[in-house]
């Protein structure tokens, strides 16, 4: 089938249509990039391995298994903190509530990132 | 309801349940992204014999395919079941509605359409209920849907004016 049979067989209401909603799809996706600037993630990593990427502004709680035992991660008011865990310093509890960086706990190899996913993997600048 | 119209809900049934479990086989680049090739099967039922046959298709696809992969009654079935209804009747409003308006591409995108978004509305008011994240993937659907859907709608017109050809010779010949 060519493409003029192809364009014949199609009426003026199927083309207006697959243009519209191209267009309108189109400007959406510019427009919810403009508008949604990717809000921040949260990052938990458990013995190695991503474990869980969740939104920063949604409120909730976390457990991760590492080798000790479970670590209890809370997201609360756009901050994350390890709110219980199996090990014995307890530094990432003290560490306490957190908006951006990285929570990590050694003995229980949980990390913790807090950051905008989506714009880690971007470069930082060129040069021309 | 005839027992030649049987056969043909069956057979036609048949070929959507193996397109749907073929395009799970294809490879893509996003998980949830689906060619929509049974809708395919729906859209010729649809034009072919009718909006009531189209919707047995599209029920038995639906049942059956969740029955094949396991996902009875869950989310995805959920999903499945309430696009393939809508689109398949929202094809069928435009097609009788307003006859003539709309080809077998307009139709296929209009069913696609209405899959995506019963889609995104059951999975906001079911599973996910965050309206950014739906907002943000509301338009990178809709637009692949628009796409896949018009690819269908030129399949669909193809193998239409393929089945029709031998009926006509048929008649000539008498």
């Amino acid at each position: 089938m060519s493409l003029k049979e192809l364009l014949s067989s199609t009426t003026s209401a199927d083309r207006f249509l697959f243009l519209l909603l191209l267009l309108l799809s189109l400007s959406g996706i510019l427009f919810v990039k403009e508008v949604l600037p990717g809000g921040s993630t949260v990052q938990i990593e458990a013995n190695g391995r991503p474990a869980y990427i969740l939104p920063l502004d949604k409120d909730g709680t976390v457990t991760v298994e590492g080798p000790l035992g479970k670590t209890l991660i809370e997201i609360k008011n756009q901050r994350v903190r390890v709110a219980d865990s199996p090990c014995s310093n307890k530094l990432c509890i003290e560490q306490g509530w957190v908006k951006s960086g990285t929570i990590i706990c050694l003995p229980n190899r949980v990390v913790i990132r807090v950051g905008d996913h989506d714009k880690s993997t971007t470069v930082d600048a060129t040069t021309g | 309801m005839q027992p030649r119209d049987k056969y043909r809900i069956a057979l036609l049934a048949a070929y959507a349940l193996a397109l749907n479990s073929f395009e799970r086989l294809l490879p893509t680049p996003i998980p949830w992204l689906r060619l929509g090739l049974a809708n395919l099967i729906t859209l010729i039922t649809l034009l072919l014999y009718g909006l009531r046959p189209a919707l047995m298709v599209t029920l038995i696809r639906v049942i059956l395919g969740s029955l094949f992969t396991g996902t009875f009654l869950g989310p995805s079935f959920v999903l499945s079941l309430g696009g393939g209804l809508t689109s398949t009747f929202a094809m069928g409003f435009a097609l009788y509605a307003v006859q003539g308006l709309f080809g077998p591409v307009g139709l296929s995108i209009i069913g696609a359409l209405f899959h995506n978004i019963t889609q995104l509305f059951l999975a906001y008011f079911l599973f996910i209920q965050r309206f950014e994240a739906i907002l943000l993937v509301t338009p990178a659907i809709l637009l692949i849907g628009t796409l896949t859907g018009a690819v269908n709608g030129v399949i669909a017109s193809i193998l239409i004016n393929n089945l029709k050809k031998p009926a006509k010779k048929i008649q000539n010949g008498n």
